[in-house]
């Protein structure tokens, strides 16, 4: 019993990771309407910038550098969106040639990092935590701390889309983008700051994964995709709220299948998860009908 | 010879058996629309089936994998292909029904990942992570051909096999049957409406295209003689797919030139380079950015490849335009320079 209520606890961990990546590939996807297959790279990029911060140049808390490391993805976000992605979408109206190109840069990234930090496991400097122990659950300061995180950001952006007028305009253009430009929405402007939103939140998942896991590799970024692919998959495409859901049931069920079945065969839960949804309710648990 | 014609080929064979890969990614996505981002796991398929049917019984050589029947070469290549197929069916089956081209884009790409993972980890099917080896290599005996004189044997063999499969593709591609694909990927709701069952229609898009998958990955296991995980990581469809949009999508001759330049020229031609002192692997990773500029460079610059879709024209089209009643004709990548908002 002691194994599974451990592996509860893990769950928690993953489920806030990945509801924080799935929250923007999900933000994005309602925005633009492509999906994002270079996403993972974010994450390895954010990790790896957090790394330089906090390990390889700067030497800063993790934290902090977690924060910067975040804030310099989302720029790059912006900047790739500027210079590729958006110009793809205004030329082509088939969402195959966004998809592709999102697929180059995948590998573009991929190779880039793997050219600049090699293909070598790091781990970010950071303190040895003792381990402590709330109710039946075994967890560092440092988990505890990745799913406050987690928590703050879901009641963040779900307070945005909720009462500011940049998440109303949001869910205006992901509802229906024409209609939000001709009711006076800039939605330029709003893209740019989706894909800031969607750069930073991939970023802080990057370097929240690899805190949780003690390790950052140049692939884990793109494993983990599949993941949140499946998470989003499973609350239902473009819908925020069920990507918090998703996220919840993947990762618990993930880590708690850990307990039972080997370990390696993690991700095929939540791919047999993922194809029991198509096959059931094949728009998601949460979708919602779009116009 | 020299080890230089050795060299040469290699890029020869790696030439012919990416021309049959993107053949059949072509009738899938390029005729039919479907963008199957699992292709590589097709590949894969074939492949392990291939090595896995021609190894003698598994006990006694070191390694675990289901069959080992010992069949002789053509039959376990064509044994390869059809299982590629049959599961394709089954993907189909599950994928192809309902799901919108982003779902389906993600589920495909979530299935070639989890195949891999089931493939690396479960051993006692083709021996996981460590991949099948000491595959024989076909006909040898028969021929009496060293290491060494295999290699120019079956890039020959390769070339054939590829111009008899080029050979069915276009007929493919000229009959009924890859009008209606054509059809189907311009708009499966006018097919639809006009009696033909889409479904049906992709599912045996999906089924031609695994097979030639599963041939494609066959001959790879065949002429290295082993066949591991690292070889199809997800990331490889993009590389068929860049083949096929280099060259030119709804083009056969489109596919052979593509796989000149990308799979030739880029991905095998740079592996005979000196290694760059002190940056292991360097060259592969720089590799590997270029063909990923490269298509975003041909998508931008020239979406219909080097070689475009030719504008067919039916008897009735050609009737109309002497009357000067011209009507339009677009291809696949024609008409996609306006805006879609």
């Amino acid at each position: 019993m002691t194994l599974f209520w451990l592996s509860v606890g893990f769950g928690f961990v993953t489920a806030s990771v990945l509801a924080i990546a799935a929250v923007g590939l999900s933000l994005q996807f309602g925005i633009t309407n492509y999906i994002n297959f270079a996403y993972g790279d974010f994450m390895a990029l954010g990790a790896y910038f957090t790394y330089v911060f906090n390990a390889e140049f700067f030497h800063w808390n993790v934290w902090i550098a977690t924060v910067c490391g975040s804030l310099l993805m989302g720029v790059l976000a912006v900047i790739i969106n500027h210079l590729l992605f958006s110009r793809f979408a205004r030329r082509f109206s088939k969402t195959f040639y966004v998809m592709i190109v999102t697929f180059g840069l995948s590998l573009i990234i991929l190779n880039v990092v793997y050219s600049i930090w090699g293909p070598d496991v790091r781990a970010y400097a950071m303190p040895i935590e003792r381990v402590v122990r709330i109710g039946p659950f075994l967890l560092t300061r440092d988990q505890l701390l990745v799913m406050a995180i987690s928590v703050v950001v879901m009641v963040g952006v779900a307070v945005m889309l909720k009462t500011t007028r940049l998440g109303k305009s949001m869910r205006a253009m992901s509802d229906n983008t024409t209609l939000a430009m001709t009711s006076g929405i800039d939605t330029r402007r709003i893209t740019t700051i989706t894909w800031f939103l969607s750069g930073t939140l991939s970023g802080l998942a990057g370097a929240v994964l690899g805190i949780s896991e003690g390790n950052i590799t140049p692939a884990a970024g793109e494993l983990f995709l599949f993941v949140i692919f499946a998470a989003v998959i499973v609350g239902g495409v473009g819908s925020i709220y069920g990507a918090m859901a998703g996220a919840v049931i993947i990762g618990m069920a993930t880590e708690i299948s850990a307990a039972f079945i080997d370990p390696a065969y993690k991700l095929d839960v939540a791919f047999v998860i993922l194809i029991l949804t198509l096959l059931f309710r094949p728009n998601g648990l949460f979708s919602r009908p779009k116009g | 010879m020299s080890a230089f014609w050795y060299y040469v080929f290699t890029l020869v064979f790696f030439l012919f058996d990416y021309f049959i890969l993107a053949m059949g990614l072509n009738i899938q996505y390029g005729e039919t629309g479907i963008l199957n981002f699992a292709y590589i796991a097709f590949v894969a398929i074939g492949a392990y089936v291939t090595g896995a049917a021609s190894l003698p019984n598994a006990a006694g050589t070191g390694q675990q994998y289901i069959m080992g029947w010992g069949l002789p070469f053509p039959f376990n290549l064509l044994l390869g292909g059809l299982v590629a197929s049959a599961v394709a069916v089954l993907v189909a089956f599950i994928v192809l029904r309902r799901l919108r081209t982003d779902y389906l884009a993600m589920v495909l790409v979530s299935l070639s990942l989890v195949l891999y993972d089931v493939i690396n980890n479960y051993v006692p099917l083709f021996n996981g992570a460590d991949g099948l080896y000491n595959v024989p290599q076909p006909m040898a005996g028969i021929f009496h051909l060293t290491t060494n004189s295999f290699i120019p044997f079956f890039a020959v063999v390769t070339g054939l096999i590829a111009l008899l499969m080029w050979f069915f593709m276009s007929r493919i591609m000229k009959s009924p049957l890859g009008r209606t694909f054509r059809a189907i990927r311009d708009d499966d709701g006018v097919a639809g409406a006009l009696g033909k069952n889409p479904f049906g229609y992709k599912l045996t898009s999906m089924i031609i295209g695994a097979f030639y998958a599963g041939v494609g990955g066959g001959l790879i296991i065949q002429f290295g003689g082993s066949f591991n995980p690292t070889a199809w990581l997800p990331g490889e469809t993009f590389v068929v797919f860049a083949v096929i949009i280099v060259g030119g999508v709804g083009n056969n001759v489109g596919m052979l030139v593509g796989a000149l330049v990308v799979e030739t020229l880029l991905i095998h031609l740079p592996a005979f380079l000196p290694e760059i002192p002190g940056h292991p692997g360097l060259i592969e990773y720089i590799d590997t950015m270029v063909v990923g500029a490269l298509l975003m460079v041909m998508l931008w610059f020239r979406p219909q490849g080097v070689v475009p879709e030719r504008v067919r024209k039916s008897a009735g089209m050609l009737a109309d335009r002497a009357r000067g009643r011209g009507r339009e004709l677009t291809t696949a990548t024609e008409g996609q320079g306006k805006s879609g908002e």
